[in-house]
């Protein structure tokens, strides 16, 4: 029979076990794939002791479209509409990405006023890509959603400019394969203008709500720390390398679209944890803003789609073309065996090989702090499982 | 501008590690899969190569046999090589795991095992990735699915850009094959047949 005195025992030495360690096994909490910090439907299986994460393993596939094995079955202008769907926070830049791949196998100039419009609508994608990437992961600090819409904000406006040029505002299928679908139109040029001339007061303002800010130095510095060493060897790629200090930038090392032809600096970081890498994706932004600034001033006139015939056949060969995507290094690599559709269509994911490094960085730390470190990679799922 | 490193070069550097293990074939460097490991690392090694990031890593079904397809970029001298892996056994294809070289090689490992069924050996830890286990067959094979009559999946070619690619008429290709429940054509003998024989 038990008595008060025995439950009392029992109840003692269980809390001595939680607060000791002694006999204790490790918990298993699943985060996701419903879950307000993974963005997208993607699961992480944490084996923790007590608070300190011992173990995380990722569960993917829950978007899962098998694109790759669809792409073989359809043109290579029809697949562009899939490149959106990839990465539907970035879908000019995959859109870019696909083109230049496939105007390397069909060896197709880009016309000037083309490449200058790629590089306009590649760096206003990557202000509204890093505005949401920013604003959900201080949203994951616990700053609860105030900085969030404050990015938000701008994104609108960003993507209100692609509407007004494509119709679109996210899965945008503007560019083709030797230039973009249709020029620009003529309240565009106004309105960028007055995006570029209020987005820096507006970083004014954010820089001194967010960089001195006590919970987000608390929450973010020295967390999900790695190594530049342990980050290349990793294949990081994008603002999570840069933020070891590796000044890497697709931008510079292998210019595209006369990237070579503009001024801009690539932001690094010193110690590689999650503040470096907020504050690396604040830096871009400005950087960015001063790439339209110089495309605005030098736009050129003319043909804005080159002549490619609507039913391009490359030669058999292979391509592998890359762009620096808001989240990286994002490639795509097409094998050709002379017909109509691509035999093989690759995209090599950078949101896909950034989270290999996720173990690394989260392992010995809290389960807070797992969250957060999720949260400053920057992972879209529909990249992940394509 | 990130330039192509040159696959004369570094065949000769995996050659002077690995004798025999590279070869050059139309300007593409070829290693042999059972001494993948060591070529690489001389190539990741070396100061010359110094290919030490894995930019990279997939598969083509060329239906006779696999090829495992890597690029490796040199951050420091900003050059790029493509390294192709020719893996012939179509039941049990097998190569060498770069894990031990590159950590990056995780999850493109694991996603070419589960979308090609290449198995990668020494990886620690190679399971499925987007489907589950026990998911019948590999999708991105071009034998994934095969329909009968010897169509193959993928565009025969534009519609009406020449006879011999016009798209198949409707009814000519063998769909799926015929089930009880489906509408019987016009004219059907099958019952006929029973009754001649039965009488």
């Amino acid at each position: 029979m038990t008595t008060a005195d025995d439950t009392q025992l029992a109840m003692q030495g269980t809390i001595e076990a939680l607060t000791t360690g002694d006999g204790s096994e490790p918990v298993v909490v699943n985060l996701g794939p419903q879950h307000p910090s993974t963005h997208g439907v993607f699961r992480l299986k944490v084996t923790l002791d007590g608070e300190i994460v011992q173990d995380a393993e990722m569960r993917i596939g829950y978007l899962h479209r098998s694109m790759e094995k669809l792409a073989e079955e359809r043109t290579y202008t029809q697949n562009i509409p899939f490149t959106d769907r990839i990465d539907y926070l970035a879908a000019m830049s995959n859109n870019l990405a696909y083109c230049l791949a496939a105007e390397e196998l069909l060896g197709i100039e880009v016309p000037p006023r083309a490449q200058a419009i790629r590089v306009m609508f590649a760096e206003l994608q990557r202000v509204a890509s890093h505005a949401m990437a920013n604003g959900t992961f201080i949203n994951d600090c616990g700053a609860w959603h105030t900085p969030l819409f404050y990015m938000f904000r701008d994104r609108e406006r960003v993507l209100d400019m692609f509407e007004m040029t494509c119709g679109a505002r996210l899965t945008t299928n503007y560019m083709r394969i030797g230039g973009v679908a249709f020029d620009l139109p003529d309240e565009l040029l106004p309105t960028l203008e007055s995006f570029l001339a209020d987005m820096p007061d507006r970083i004014a303002d954010y820089e001194a709500l967010l960089m001195e800010n006590e919970i987000l130095h608390a929450r973010a510095r020295g967390v999900g720390v790695i190594s530049p060493e342990m980050a290349i060897n990793s294949s990081l790629s994008g603002p999570v390398l840069r933020a070891t200090g590796v000044p890497w930038d697709l931008r510079k090392a292998n210019p595209y679209c006369g990237y070579e032809n503009y001024e801009f600096d690539v932001p690094v970081g010193e110690q590689g944890d999650c503040f470096d890498r907020f504050l690396v994706r604040m830096a871009e932004v400005k950087e960015s803003l001063k790439i339209l600034r110089q495309v605005v001033d030098t736009l050129p006139d003319g043909p804005w789609l080159a002549d490619v015939p609507l039913h391009a056949r490359p030669e058999p060969g292979e391509a592998y073309a890359r762009v620096e995507s808001p989240r990286g290094e994002l490639g795509f690599y097409l094998v050709s065996d002379g017909g109509p559709a691509p035999y093989r269509f690759h995209c090599r994911p950078p949101s896909l090989i950034n989270l290999t490094a996720l173990k690394e960085m989260s392992v010995g730390g809290t389960l807070a702090d797992a969250i957060v470190t999720l949260g400053s990679i920057d992972i879209v799922v529909g990249e992940i499982d394509r | 501008m990130t330039a192509t490193y040159d696959a004369t070069a570094a065949m000769e550097i995996v050659n002077a590690h690995a004798p025999g293990a590279a070869c050059v074939d139309d300007g593409v460097l070829f290693l042999e899969p059972e001494r993948l490991v060591e070529s690489v690392q001389s190539l990741r090694d070396s100061g010359e190569s110094d290919l030490v990031f894995l930019c990279n890593l997939t598969a083509v079904d060329q239906e006779l046999h696999f090829e495992v397809v890597y690029h490796l970029q040199s951050l420091d001298l900003n050059h790029i090589l493509q390294i192709k892996a020719r893996v012939t056994d179509r039941e049990d294809p097998a190569v060498p795991s770069l894990t031990g070289l590159f950590y990056g090689a995780h999850l493109q490992e694991r996603e070419v095992y589960d979308l090609f069924g290449i198995r990668f050996e020494g990886h620690p830890d190679l399971r499925r990735m987007f489907l589950w286990e026990g998911f019948p067959g590999y999708p991105l094979r071009k034998d994934f699915l095969q329909m009968p009559g010897q169509v193959r999946a993928g565009l025969p070619g534009f519609p009406h850009e020449s006879e011999e690619n016009a798209w198949p008429v409707p009814g000519s290709v063998p769909q799926r094959p015929m089930h009880p429940n489906d509408p019987q054509p016009e004219g059907d003998l099958v019952v006929a047949e029973e009754s001649e024989e039965s009488s």
